[in-house]
């Protein structure tokens, strides 16, 4: 250690710049690929060298995908039309993508944080029970999905909105719990006291008084299991026939498709599938270190 | 011989000046003590001697040699923390001994300045415990011992009482002192608390927006005060100091104020009149009879008994109340009209830039 | 958790006021706990039984024919006992498909660690431009994986990008098969599941290095240490449970993995792939073999009951000593 204190400083920092700005890379670099393979044209997709940004970009593949244009002019354009057909129903999944997700979250969150508070102020579930819960949803849901579907069918619920709801509900409930908690327990104590005196009841407390002091954290709760709920693929896949398929199955049936790839209108339902996530992802950003502590982080 | 050099020391954090090109000798041995309200530049100091924080400009030496690019476990320093900064996941004696192990002494050497060292704090009975069954006051005393154990020449300390309650800090001050008359090392104190300042050092470093106010020893500092601020920050009740105008009178130079008008001493009396601020400690305001100097009658607002003293309140609608301090034993009323006092040497004039009038 | 069960005020122990105050609290734990408690039952309970059901009665799909009402399941199964399970326990290919899973979830976890804890020991001290690094730095969690299974494949395709940069590092024409060569599918997977959950792990860790306190590491500096030493003896025996919990919450999380190696591979090429979930999917869904496919649930929900309950075990342990750390002291004495 033959540098002075300034020298090593030094020495870090361009050491740090170089590490960070490579993974940067390694992280942009597939995004940045899928957006620009949204915007080539078909014979650009397999090229060799391949394109990094096109010079022949166009918006065909999101034409394609999301605005149901038929496909003219080249080689492959018979085959491509079968493609507009068996991805039939962008919007109409990202719609139900958005109200499942919409919905289950928001039952979820509302549970959750009132659960949560619970457990923070009155013990109603045990240390135990707490990481109880937390484990259930690590359990892989493969392991029941199948008789989930056979009981599902016979409720009625399979290829529903309200059966997948219910079970994206079980699997997150967790999170929201664990993660409202950790913004729960900071809140002072004075205050619900203050409330109590003053003649509020409980449930008036924890949404008049609690709640909204904690309610940065509870958005972040949301957004983050939104993600959650909105990528699951799985039980979306097995739980819906033709009625309620979400984006992620949608953008899969390119890949059971028979005439090879089509990374270009892979690309473009891609694209529209993440976007909204990495814009969510973003406004909360500030807030998932705070939730993601699980009570083995002390302030 | 240790002595440390702050030469034309600066600190600057964006646009603000934490600390504003100090020069100031610490000599060896001394126990120099930083003090000042929140946000004064004095933890900076300290952190910027400790190696914590570099300087923006000027030099820090000890023993004569620049360290400014020293790391701060290379500066031969020890250093005590506000939050005490036990290491919770090892016990008392690991905690301890841990310098030790940094600089690889021997185990049974470590064992034996452990020992030593916590005999000398009176810690002893906690060696094996764990930092967290251990009170507020034990805590500090376990920093103390590890960082005496590693026996360096200059020790900082960092508001290190500011956590503890009265009684506890009294105590621990207390084995502050009787450390460092023990070990005769430079110890570097810094504290927002006048009564540590003024109980423990043997020099007062006044700070203030970054730079120093004054230097001196307590009774210096305490008996002459070169500034408004200074004068304010000291003594407990804190001074009295009612801003008025210096009048030219009739006999003389007067002050007047909203609260009362008084003629001032001869020695004022080649002073220029304009706006400023009269000052007496409440100690040294004299009820009933007077030895000399300028009294005015006054209704006694509100009786405080102490105990060992009685405050006497006047005055109270101003801002600032008017104090006097009167032995416990002595009888007063409530509303009942005294005269108050001001005898000629105890009082304190200010200009209207809060500099000290001789 | 909380010492006290009644936090906020603590009425006289047997009066009147505690218990209605307990009441209180019994019925408002219940009002929230019934949703999830009545989905549990009436979902996740008949699926286990019915699970079990099939586990112990074969069914076939031949003998259901083609209307699949709710009791042509039953009709058309019949008693089978153990054989089933005898044929699970010696079934080299789920035994394979264990191996893959457990092999897949370990350097899925420990490679999120590292690169995590990495990034995290690099960027939680503030520096100039660390708000954007962060901001990428976050984006591949952002990102939904059944996406990255499809652009993981453009990338690595045999044309594609990363041959084209090994092309120009190594000066020759590079056309490896990431994805379509049995030895390194797997592998390739794993990089693919690591750099999407990798944001995970440097999250929580991140969380964890920001709350160390501070003071002890400058104690530790002023008393002689140097970097590594802190990093060793005072930051990470205090992160410790961080720690754990990112490896656990990764480690349960990959074994379900699903939409790379199915949604991408199928479990192939060949069964290069085929993990856990992807081989209970095939038995249940393609070859439609219910009760094969519940045996081999029922054997892995075991095994994951007993992994998890280690992972409790453990993550209790770990908060326990971190709430002995940090215990409201003694009285002074």
């Amino acid at each position: 250690m033959a540098m002075t204190k300034s020298q090593r400083r030094h020495a870090f920092s361009a050491f740090r710049y170089l590490v960070l700005t490579f993974w940067l890379l390694i992280v942009a670099f597939p995004i940045f690929w899928m957006v620009s393979t949204s915007f080539k044209p078909d014979r650009e997709w397999f090229a060799w060298p391949p394109v990094y940004i096109s010079e022949n970009a166009t918006i065909q593949n999101y034409l394609v995908v999301w605005a149901d244009v038929s496909e003219y002019g080249t080689d492959a354009e018979g085959e491509l039309e079968t493609y507009t057909q068996s991805l039939q129903r962008p919007w109409e999944a990202l719609g139900n993508s958005a109200l499942i997700s919409v919905i289950s979250t928001t039952l979820t969150v509302l549970f959750g944080s009132v659960l949560a508070y619970g457990v923070s102020r009155y013990g109603i579930l045990s240390e135990g029970r707490m990481f109880q819960l937390l484990m259930l949803r690590m359990v892989p849901p493969i392991v029941l999905i199948a008789p989930i579907s056979i009981w599902y069918s016979a409720l009625g619920l399979l290829d529903s909105i309200t059966g997948l709801v219910m079970l994206y509900f079980l699997t997150t409930l967790p999170y929201a719990v664990w993660m409202s908690k950790s913004f729960i327990d900071e809140v002072p104590r004075e205050m619900e006291q203050a409330a109590e005196i003053l003649g509020a009841s409980r449930m008036r407390t924890i949404w008049e008084v609690v709640l909204p002091l904690v309610r940065s954290g509870l958005v972040a709760t949301f957004l983050f299991i939104l993600i959650l709920t909105w990528s699951e693929y799985l039980l979306a896949l097995l739980l819906s026939k033709t009625e309620v398929v979400t984006l992620p199955v949608e953008l899969s049936k390119y890949q059971g498709s028979t005439e090879g790839r089509v990374y270009g209108r892979q690309a473009a339902l891609s694209v529209g599938i993440t976007l909204p996530l990495i814009v969510v992802g973003l406004i909360i950003r500030k807030h998932l270190a705070r939730g993601f502590s699980f009570g083995m982080v002390r302030r | 011989m240790s002595r440390i050099e702050l030469v034309n020391l600066r600190k600057e954090y964006g646009s603000v000046v934490a600390v504003n090109s100090m020069d100031l000798t610490i000599e060896d041995g001394e126990f120099i003590v930083f003090v000042g309200p929140s946000g004064c530049g004095k933890t900076t100091t300290l952190r910027m001697i400790a190696g914590f924080e570099d300087p923006t400009a000027g030099d820090i030496r000890i023993d004569g040699e620049v360290v400014n690019e020293k790391e701060p476990g290379d500066r031969d320093l020890g250093m005590v923390f506000q939050s005490h900064a036990l290491f919770p996941h090892k016990n008392v004696a690991d905690n301890i001994a841990f310098g030790l192990r940094m600089k690889k002494v021997p185990q049974d050497e470590q064992a034996r300045k452990v020992q030593e060292v916590s005999e000398l704090v009176r810690i002893t009975h906690l060696l094996g415990k764990m930092p967290a069954q251990c009170s507020g006051g034990e805590s500090q005393r376990i920093a103390l011992a590890r960082t005496l154990v590693t026996e360096p020449s200059n020790f900082l300390l960092d508001e290190p009482l500011s956590s503890l309650d009265a009684k506890l800090r009294r105590e621990l001050r207390a084995e502050c002192d009787r450390l460092h008359d023990e070990l005769q090392k430079t110890f570097v104190y810094v504290t927002h608390d006048q009564e540590e300042a003024m109980t423990l050092a043997d020099r007062i470093v006044v700070m203030n927006q970054g730079k120093i106010v004054q230097m001196g020893s307590p009774m210096e500092i305490y008996g002459d005060p070169v500034s408004y601020f200074v004068a304010d920050f000291f003594g407990n009740p804190a001074m009295n100091l009612i801003e008025g105008e210096f009048v030219a009178g009739t006999n003389g130079l007067e002050f007047h104020s909203s609260q009362f008008n008084i003629p001032l001493p001869a020695k004022y009396s080649s002073t220029a009149p304009g706006k400023g601020s009269l000052g007496i400690r409440p100690e040294n305001v004299t009820i009933g009879a007077t030895g000399g100097g300028a009294s005015i009658n006054s209704e006694i607002e509100l009786v405080e008994p102490l105990g060992k003293d009685t405050l006497l309140y006047f005055g109270t609608d101003a801002d600032r109340p008017f104090v006097a301090v009167i032995e416990g034993t002595e009888e007063v009323q409530r509303h009942a009209k005294v005269d108050v006092g001001f005898p000629d040497d105890a009082i304190f004039l200010f200009d209207a830039n809060g500099d000290r009038i001789r | 958790m909380t010492a006290e069960a009644t936090a906020n005020t603590t009425p006289a122990p047997g009066s009147r006021r505690e218990r209605t105050r307990a009441q209180g609290i019994r019925r408002f734990k219940w009002a929230v706990l019934t949703p999830f408690i009545a989905l549990m039952l009436f979902i996740l309970m008949p699926a286990f039984l019915l699970q079990g059901y099939f586990s112990f009665f074969s069914f076939s799909i031949f003998d259901a024919g083609d209307n699949l009402g709710f009791s042509s399941y039953f009709e058309a199964s019949e008693w089978v006992g153990f054989d089933l399970w005898a044929d699970a326990l010696s079934d080299d290919k789920f035994g394979w498909a264990i191996v893959r899973s457990l092999l897949f979830s370990t350097g899925v976890t420990v490679g999120c660690f590292i690169l995590g804890f990495a990034l995290a020991l690099l960027m939680y001290r503030p520096f100039r431009g660390q708000g954007v690094y962060y901001i990428f730095f976050i984006l591949p969690m952002l990102t939904v994986p059944i996406v990255i299974a499809y652009t993981g494949e453009m990338i690595l395709y045999q044309n594609g990008p990363l041959n084209d940069i090994l092309s120009i590092l190594t000066q020759t024409r590079v056309e490896a098969q990431f994805l379509y060569k049995q030895e390194v599918a797997l592998t390739t997977i794993a990089l693919l599941e690591i750099w999407n959950w990798t944001p995970f792990s440097f999250i929580i860790m991140m969380a964890g290095l920001a709350s160390l306190p501070k003071e002890p590491q400058e104690a530790a500096q002023i008393l002689g240490a140097n970097k590594w030493r802190i990093f060793w003896e005072v930051q990470v025996p205090l992160l410790r449970p961080v720690i754990l919990l990112a490896l656990i919450l990764r480690f349960l999380e990959s074994m379900a993995e699903f939409p790379k190696t199915w949604g991408l591979l199928q479990g192939g090429p060949g069964s290069a792939t085929e993990t856990v979930p992807v081989y209970i999917f095939i038995n249940a869904w393609q070859f439609f073999d219910i009760s094969y496919g519940a045996v081999l649930s029922y054997l892995i929900l075991f095994m994951m009951a007993a992994i998890v309950m280690s992972a409790i075990w453990l993550l209790r342990r770990e908060k326990k000593s971190l709430d002995a750390m940090y215990e409201s002291k003694p009285q002074e004495g």
